[in-house]
């Protein structure tokens, strides 16, 4: 078992040194910090010189290295745009996107789960169908009409709901919470709805197709000549065995909804590290896009390596340690 | 000791609003950009400049019509026996510690705005020497005679020394952050509260400010919304009181709500198209057909600029004849017709040069640097294509834009200039001067226009104190140029603001937001 976390460990260092080099080889592309760090009345001299002290004039690879080494030093930079240390400006902002992912999950699973059931129970009914239909409409329209369509619903027309930012937060510690207070759980709602579609419509299905599948297998058909309670039929045998690839499945595309939270975060000005990449990218801010890579690289090989380790303990085959 | 200050002037504001029984009004503001920085000599950029206008103050200001008045400085003359400026000093003015300044305050800015670490520098580079004569008088000392000088720094905001050097920010932030790249002491009718970048910044109106208030805030919040659509609908919501700019087509729908108002003006801002005056080959590798002025000529007479006011810009520009707007100084009356639109006419010029079938040539735009730019270079390419020009539209990001205009790829290219000292000589200086990389002339003259008769006229222009002569030149400079087709002016951008319809601002041409005009009713 130490084996294997070392190795998988081992692994996800050279994948985050892959994903920051191709980074790396991406951001000439991205266009001239430079050109957007001065002013127009700014001297050509004057800009060649700024581009010699930060080094943009050097080779790719010793660009590369020199960021890679400050990096495994566990030094970030400072950002071209604000001139703040990168770390501060990252760590800063985590807690914004987190909070916003997770709630995306809870609503989708809260919601998800209970429709997927019901309309694997009763596919034919007009509430079932009118569900599939509307969450289908919910994934087909991109995520920022969606938000903005939300906003000008509650926000605008309604009035209920605030239509951008994070609202009242509390410091706990480091970390920046919206969810303590009642202004900031209002400003929550939209955006992780926003965020959560996709999901909900995913989990709905997939309960909807195991649920379906388990359904019919032997077991429960046994089960029901028993003569046992169709709610415990339902609950207890049915949906529980679909479970298990329902939440596989969902923890991996988690991964995904911190990542891509950058449209709806966008959409609502929410402070996360989504927006801190778009208007990177809009700076051509180097230093904040190569670690925010990284980062979303090593949530992703933590949150695989979790997935991988609950495969060992679910399944015992797993934990041989080589097939010869 | 700065939060301290700080409760002081709530406190203060508090008893203020108690005692003349006025309300206290928080005014919540949105723009598209954040100030990247508090520092006002490390960034040379509109949000940075606009931003600290209303915490920083330099020796002259601008006024609501842009006309330049007295601030730190009272009066101001030319040096006696030598070329240069003095400033009278206004005396009794303190910074927002508490602080007084005196002209060791503008010495040491002057140092510090003209060091190879800040951003500003290049106002002032026509400057030899700055030189104390007494605690409130202050030489400006200038190579040439400099009639602009004091117009053209405005925004020059004066920090105090000891507050600068104490906190180790005696020099702009260059890569890493110092004390004044999130934090300030300036001597303008408000100061910085708290700011969390990206988020909000809050400020308060700073008590002890030496001129009249006119404002009745007892505080201003500030946040950067990105999204054009999201802060159209935080104004409409309630959640802020004024965003800047919004975009053309929403214009209708703010004004439809009877609570909100939307403010139109002009920027001093031209959209004009630009040629590869210098290029021997097109970028297709055919002979540059825009070498011969009567090319030129045909693609002035293709654009239908009223149609693209109609159809692009809803209406709410004004033609441009010239790199400047009517209104700024230097403004040539004399030469302020444009080529008409007239498709026969260019097909006659383009025949007439040896292109009776037209040509291909690749147009070069930018998607989110102007109002509109892409839509307007769809538009263009088309009126272009009506005549035999054929373009071949590319349009890209402004980051990756300069980098590719600065390496020659482009046949014909996009560009917004907004003169800076709002004067003529500015785009003289770097939209029209030879490239000139030791002199620093022509740095954003990317077609390599070149006259020697222009080169000539700039520095005579800059030197220049008898108004009539210097606009006899530069309406030359404009006649020159219009004949020579050196661009294609085609309008100046519209400014659009929208607020609540109880709040009072002013709209300056600069697009800058100046909270002391601010009234809530």
């Amino acid at each position: 078992m130490t084996y294997f976390i070392a190795k998988r460990l081992l692994q996800s260092v050279f994948v985050m040194l892959a994903v920051a080099f191709i980074a790396f080889s991406l951001f000439r592309f991205v266009g001239d910090p430079v050109s957007q760090m001065t002013g127009v009345e700014t001297s050509l001299a004057d800009q060649a010189r700024l581009r010699a002290e930060l080094g943009l004039d050097d080779p790719l690879l010793q660009q590369f290295y020199r960021f890679s080494n400050n990096l495994l030093q566990g030094e970030f930079g400072y950002s071209y745009r604000t001139r703040q240390p990168v770390g501060q400006m990252i760590v800063e902002r985590i807690p914004a996107t987190i909070e916003l992912g997770v709630v995306a999950l809870v609503i989708s699973l809260l919601v998800g789960i209970p429709a997927g059931v019901y309309t694997a129970l009763k596919p034919n009914s007009f509430f079932s169908q009118g569900l599939l239909l509307t969450t289908l409409v919910g994934v087909s329209v991109p995520t920022f009409v969606i938000g903005i369509m939300l906003i000008f619903l509650f926000g605008v027309q309604l009035g209920w709901l605030p239509t951008f930012g994070r609202g009242g937060t509390l410091n706990l510690g480091a970390w920046e919470t919206s969810l303590l207070t009642v202004d900031g759980w209002k400003s929550l709602v939209l955006p992780a709805l926003t965020l959560g579609v996709y999901q909900l419509t995913l989990t709905m299905r997939l309960v909807r197709a195991e649920m379906m599948e388990v359904m019919q297998s032997d077991y429960i058909r046994f089960a029901t000549a028993r003569g046992i309670s169709y709610r415990r039929l339902h609950y207890r045998h049915g949906l529980s065995n679909t479970l298990v690839p329902v939440i596989t499945i969902i923890g991996l595309q988690f991964g995904g909804v911190v990542a891509f939270s950058i449209v709806t975060e966008s959409v609502f000005q929410w402070p996360g590290l989504g927006l801190l990449f778009l208007e990177s990218i809009r700076f051509v801010d180097i230093p904040v896009m190569g670690v925010y890579l990284v980062l979303i690289a090593l949530f992703f090989v933590v949150i695989n390596l979790i997935v991988d380790l609950l495969y060992a303990v679910i399944d015992p085959r797993l934990r041989v340690q080589k097939a010869v | 000791m700065k939060q301290l200050t700080t409760q002081r002037c709530l406190l203060a504001s508090a008893l203020l609003a108690l005692s003349t029984g006025t309300q206290a009004n928080t005014f919540t503001w949105a723009s598209s950009t954040d100030p990247q920085t508090t520092d006002p000599h490390a960034v040379n950029a509109a949000p940075v400049l606009s931003f600290l206008n209303n915490v920083y103050e330099g020796l002259v200001r601008r006024g609501r019509d842009m006309s330049i008045e007295p601030s730190l400085a009272t009066s101001w003359s030319p040096i006696e026996g030598k070329n240069g400026w003095r400033f009278e000093l206004r005396e009794g003015v303190t910074f927002q510690d508490g602080a007084a300044f005196n002209a060791e305050d503008v010495l040491f800015s002057y140092e510090r705005a003209s060091s190879e670490a800040s951003d500003v520098r290049s106002w002032f580079s026509p400057v030899t020497s700055v030189e104390v004569v007494d605690d409130y008088t202050v030489d400006f000392v200038t190579k040439d005679p400099n009639p602009l000088f004091p117009d053209s720094i405005a925004n020059f905001m004066i920090m105090d020394k000891d507050w600068t050097e104490s906190n180790d920010a005696a020099l702009p932030a260059r890569d890493a952050e110092n004390f004044a790249t999130a934090h300030s002491n300036g001597t303008g009718p408000f100061q910085l509260k708290s700011r969390d970048p990206g988020v909000k910044t809050v400020l308060v109106p700073h008590e002890g400010w030496w001129d009249t208030v006119e404002h009745n805030l007892s505080e201003a919040q500030f946040v950067p919304i990105g999204n054009a659509a999201t802060s159209v609908a935080a104004l409409l919501s309630g959640e802020i009181d004024f965003v800047s700019p919004i975009p053309l087509q929403d214009a209708k729908q703010v004004e439809s709500r009877p609570d909100f108002k939307v403010l139109e003006g002009e920027e001093t801002r031209v959209i004009m198209f630009g040629f590869p005056h210098e290029h021997e080959k097109l970028l297709d590798d055919s002979a540059n057909p825009f070498t011969d002025v009567r090319v030129r000529q045909a693609a002035a007479h293709a654009i239908n600029i009223d149609a693209i006011n109609r159809v692009v810009m809803r209406g709410k520009v004004k033609p441009a004849s010239q790199l400047v707007p009517a209104g700024i100084s230097g403004f040539s009356d004399a030469n302020s017709g444009r080529p008409e639109y007239n498709p026969d006419t260019a097909r006659a010029l383009l025949a007439d040069a040896g292109y009776p079938d037209g040509f291909s040539f690749s147009l070069k735009c930018t998607n989110d640097r102007y109002i509109n730019d892409e839509a307007l270079c769809r538009a263009a390419a088309s009126m272009f294509a009506a005549v035999g020009m054929d373009a071949q539209l590319t349009t890209v990001p402004v980051r990756n834009y300069w980098k590719e205009l600065r390496a020659d790829d482009f046949d014909m290219y996009l560009l917004g200039w907004s003169p800076g000292t709002f004067d003529a000589e500015h785009p003289i200086r770097f939209l029209l001067h030879t490239q000139d990389n030791e002199k620093k002339l022509g740095s954003w003259n990317f077609g390599n226009y070149s006259n020697a008769r222009v080169d000539e006229l700039l520095p005579q222009i800059q030197r220049e104190i008898d108004p009539s002569a210097r606009q006899g030149m530069i309406d030359e400079v404009v006649k020159q140029t219009q004949q020579d087709v050196a661009y294609i002016p085609l309008y100046t951008q519209p400014l659009m603001w929208a607020t609540k319809k109880n709040i009072d601002v002013t709209q300056r041409a600069d697009n800058f937001f100046i909270l002391k005009w601010v009234t809530v009713n």
